[in-house]
């Protein structure tokens, strides 16, 4: 999503501020600019790319400055509407991620006052607004200002006569990075990462002034808060490609060692309830937007089929708006970043119904982690492509963890289960590598899906919500239309879509559903589509009644939902190759969601 | 000075443990062992590396990615076709302006063995030492301090003086082994080969770490000697009742149960689950992710990721590779064998058995000294295996 960078310190800020912003440019962008404080204020912004606009800059001198990609919510992606805005005399530059929701009130006003506009954003008002607060002093100004505003919010500022940057944070992450001598404030810590690992947190209703040698924040009452620096322990390594061609086959890759990790001490957490200690619950609910939706619906699966616990679902962006039932479940909250606009409105809500809430996050400390009683850690880490792929794998093992203490507390799930299902999942780094492995067996399918125009993914029970994840993965990277259903609902309408132009990627695993998978397979086959048929790989019956032909390690049937996924992850990423599509950053999608 | 390390080679005599992983990935304490070559290399400075990768290049670049987390600099050549030593530098040449150090791979070394080409070289030069083998190797002839001759896997013994595949090039070297390579010359040493009479040539003795793995039961004793670590490092959790002597160590997320007894050098990985009552004896390493159910004795063995033990089995002068799992009751004792390669017959003095990736083999299976298992086999329960069972052989 948006992305801001902000420098205030001894060396030229131009650099600075563009290659922190290109550390960020994984989010997703449509526009980006750049404001210099030097002789005045100095504002450089255009549609595209940091390299085109880095080519379109003159030579500007000033060691203080703001930056800003964005991605449009309010107003189309256009050189008027990019950030940084300059209010009406020049002597401020604002960038803002966030959406101000009365910008139209406070526009009309500001108009009616004699304020003249250049673009259609919401962001434009706050920098007319600080002009009109302003009486000499920047941060007072602004804490005037946000005073009058309704809406969620990361803001940095920089003028025309000061080397301080002021910052203020509202439902939107914002974290200032010391150096020495120097200081930096981001929307994301990878931006900072080049120049420090010295990182303070900004909290919610905080502003911040920022200055070469000093940093101070303050709570929505005006006094200083004191907060120390955290380190941050992964460095900017960890977010590079490392050799590879994509993030996305970099991340495919690391899927082994992300499991590893996320199951390193959590296995025996299972019996020694190191997470979930109280079990009183009586029901569960998952909420979760995108690729983490899918990964909360394969949990329900596996939460009710071991510990019998009735489990629903809702997506994030529904919930906070649906209404509160009479009991109150144990609400499960999944989200990679842990800064999903959706889903931390969602846990404030299951909060104020009083619910206990329990977090899935890959990003430690990320906003998420401070507005749940409980937090699940996947340690992925950190995971750049747009597409989620290493961090779905550890979502499903935390769920399933968490079903299996579910479980195993309440009484439903034996040892001697109990004693297999760990089996299983220490198993299943290697499980995953294998199928990693033998990704030349996809070829063929590669082949079939990259000729299409529209693709059916087809699943039961359990791998119906994994086939919506692949039908998902390319779609967002290899633009094909893909859709997910379940097998048993095709003669309720898709067949009569399928021919032999429409390949149809089916799942049948050795599962209760099994017999029932292969009928459907027998059905689409009818039909003449092409059939891409995922299973075990010793399953000679599927073999011979599909096209093209995946195995997978034979896991349990509750855990195949993971090998599964790996590989529709490597045949969404293939075919995307094949098509030559963009694919660590496909075109209007954003890694993490944070506008609403 | 820069460093070249060549490993594109798939390591095809060391089947089944290369089925998915290049040569250089094979682990041994734990660490595959081109690690130890680019710690050797960044121990002594040598920090821009370059990996020339070919034959499952993924695996490499998934574990090293740009070298930060091993304290180096490291950019990737890619040689598309494994084509030999020389066409494998050539491919890397791009990224070399002086001279350059050139190191195998797929060789233990220790930082001593670096630091002794470093240190005593006049460039050209290469690092040679004795082997009991020559015949598999460049032996080199020397006179004085410079390479009189060289040739390629001699078929009648010259002496046993070879080449550790380590050299120290400068550019005029490098240009002529580009020649060579259009010129068709496959290896390093085949293009010096011609070139020795007319350039001075050193030749560097080593006195440090210089180990090989041609056949998978050298995987063994690569192991043993890469478990030269001091001390107990023990991070994962060990019951009381549990014996820990000697030079240990334990990941992280492992638990050690009650009544098991180890003895060092022994590693154990991370998030294993061993015991109770499992014996572990020295120079063996045991990997991520590991299960070792009880009554069950280890002794000198390589037991990789994700492997699972039943209990009361018996495992001595073993390699199991990722995946592979045996049920209760499994028994290879080690023993002298006769074990069979690319046709090729070898009397080995003590070998148990090599179990290729992701095998499953069943309850109460007894195998002969020797017996190599290849990867993704199927053995049923109660059988008795011996020889050579060629990749995803079923056996019932």
């Amino acid at each position: 999503m948006c992305g801001i960078v902000g420098y205030t310190g001894s060396r030229q800020a131009v650099d600075i501020l563009l290659d922190a912003l290109k550390r960020l440019e994984y989010r997703g962008y449509d526009s980006a600019g750049i404001a210099v404080c030097g002789k005045g204020v100095q504002i450089f912004k255009d549609k595209g790319e940091i390299s085109s606009l880095e080519k379109s800059l003159p030579r500007i001198h000033g060691t203080v400055g703001i930056s800003h990609t964005r991605w449009a919510t309010c107003g189309k992606p256009s050189k008027e509407n990019a950030h940084p805005f300059a209010d009406c005399t020049g002597r401020f530059a604002l960038v803002h991620n966030g959406i101000i929701e009365n910008h139209r009130q406070l526009r009309q006003k500001l108009e009616s006052e004699g304020h003249r506009f250049t673009s259609e954003t919401d962001t434009e008002v706050l920098v007319h607004l600080l002009e009109a607060n302003f009486n000499g002093d920047v941060h007072s100004a602004l804490r005037e200002s946000l005073k009058e505003v309704k809406g969620t919010y990361a803001i940095a500022v920089a003028s025309s006569d000061s080397n301080e940057i002021v910052a203020a944070r509202m439902e939107n992450p914002l974290v200032i990075g010391l150096g020495v001598g120097e200081n930096l404030v981001a929307s994301d810590v990878p931006a900072l990462l080049n120049y420090t690992n010295k990182i303070l947190h900004v909290m919610d209703g905080e502003t911040a002034v920022i200055s070469p040698d000093s940093v101070a924040i303050y709570d929505e009452s005006g006094a200083e808060v004191k907060r120390n620096p955290s380190t941050v322990t992964w460095t900017i390594e960890d977010a590079e490609k490392g050799g590879f061609e994509h993030f996305m086959l970099k991340e495919i890759l690391e899927g082994p060692s992300s499991i590893h990790n996320s199951l390193l001490g959590s296995l025996d957490g299972v019996e020694e309830g190191e997470f979930l200690q109280d079990v009183g619950f009586k029901s569960v609910k998952i909420v979760a937007c995108g690729s983490s939706f899918h990964a909360a619906m394969i949990g329900k699966y596996v939460i009710e089929n071991l510990s019998h616990i009735p489990t629903t679902l809702e997506l994030a962006s529904e919930y906070r708006y649906s209404h509160g039932t009479k009991e109150s479940p144990l609400v499960i909250l999944v989200t990679q970043s842990g800064e999903t606009a959706d889903t931390l409105a969602a846990a404030r809500e299951a909060r104020r119904r009083g619910c206990r809430t329990l977090a899935i996050t890959n990003v430690v400390g990320s906003t998420i982690t401070r507005e749940v009683d409980e937090v699940f850690y996947t340690r992925a880490g950190p995971e750049i492509g747009v597409a989620a792929t290493k961090t779905f794998l550890t979502q499903l093992v935390a769920l399933s963890l968490l079903a299996m203490r579910m479980g195993f507390a309440r009484r439903q799930l034996d040892h001697e289960r109990l004693r297999i299902l760990k089996a299983e999942l220490r198993s299943m780094p290697r499980y995953v590598e294998a199928v990693i492995d033998g990704a030349q067996q996809i070829e063929g399918s590669v082949e079939m899906l990259a000729g299409a125009r529209d693709a059916f993914f087809i699943g039961r029970n359990i791998n119906f919500p994994t086939m919506l994840e692949g039908a998902l993965k390319l779609k967002e990277i290899s633009y094909i239309h893909a859709e997910g259903y379940a097998a048993g609902e095709l003669k309720h309408g898709p067949l009569a879509l399928l021919d032999s132009r429409t390949p149809v990627v089916a799942a049948c695993i050795k599962d209760h559903t099994y017999d029932k998978m292969l009928s459907n397979v027998s059905e689409v086959a009818a039909r003449d589509s092409p059939v891409i048929g995922i299973g075990y790989e010793d399953d000679m019956d599927l073999r011979s009644i599909v096209d093209r032909f995946i195995g997978i390690p034979k896991v349990d049937p509750i855990f195949s939902p993971i090998p599964i996924t790996v590989v529709l992850q490597l045949l969404a990423y293939h075919t995307a190759k094949r098509k030559g599509c963009s694919i660590d950053k496909p075109r209007n999608l954003a890694k993490s969601v944070t506008v609403e | 000075m820069k460093a070249v390390v060549l490993a594109a080679g798939e390591g095809t005599r060391l089947r089944p443990f290369t089925v998915s992983r290049p040569k250089v990935m094979i682990p041994v304490g734990n660490k595959p062992i081109l690690e130890y070559v680019v710690g050797a290399l960044v121990a002594n400075g040598l920090r821009d590396i370059v990996l020339v990768v070919g034959y499952r290049k993924e695996r490499i670049m998934s574990h090293f990615q740009d070298g930060k987390k091993f304290g180096a600099r490291i950019a990737y050549a890619i040689q598309e076709k494994q084509l030999g030593t020389a066409h494998a530098l050539s491919v890397a040449s791009q990224f070399i302006d002086g001279d350059c150090m050139v190191v195998a791979g797929d060789n233990l070394i220790d930082g001593r063995t670096v630091a002794d080409l470093l240190q005593n070289c006049r460039v050209p030069a290469v690092l040679v030492t004795e082997s009991e083998i020559p015949s598999k190797y460049g032996v080199v002839q020397v006179e004085g301090e410079r390479v009189s001759s060289l040739v390629e896997k001699p078929e009648r013994r010259i002496g046993n003086v070879i080449s550790t595949g380590m050299y120290c090039l400068n550019q005029e070297l490098l240009r002529k082994i580009e020649e060579g390579v259009a010129a068709g010359l496959p290896g390093i040493t085949h293009v010096l080969q011609a070139l020795v009479s007319r350039i001075h040539v050193s030749a560097v003795q080593t006195t440090g770490k210089w180990i090989d793995a041609i056949y998978p039961w050298d995987i063994i004793g690569v192991n043993a000697a890469a478990l030269s670590f001091q001390g107990q490092d023990i991070s994962g959790t060990v019951e009381s009742g549990a014996t820990i002597k000697g030079h240990v160590s334990i990941g992280s997320g492992t638990r050690i149960r009650s009544g098991s007894y180890i003895e060092g050098p022994v590693v154990v990985g991370e998030g294993c689950d061993i015991g109770p009552n499992v014996t572990i004896l020295p120079s063996t390493s045991i990997g991520n992710g590991v299960q070792i159910e009880p009554y069950t004795y280890i002794s000198n063995s390589v037991i990789m990721n994700n492997v699972h033990i039943g209990s009361h089995s018996h495992l001595s002068h073993s390699v199991l590779d990722d995946g592979a799992r045996a049920a209760t009751g499994l028994m290879s004792p080690s023993g002298p064998a006769y074990a069979k390669v690319d046709e090729e017959f070898f009397k080995l003095e003590n070998v148990g058995l090599l179990v290729g990736e992701d095998s499953v083999i069943g309850a109460g299976v007894v195998t002969a000294p020797g017996t190599i298992v290849g990867a993704g086999c199927r053995i049923g329960n109660g059988v008795r295996v011996a020889g050579n069972l060629e990749n995803k052989s079923v056996v019932v």
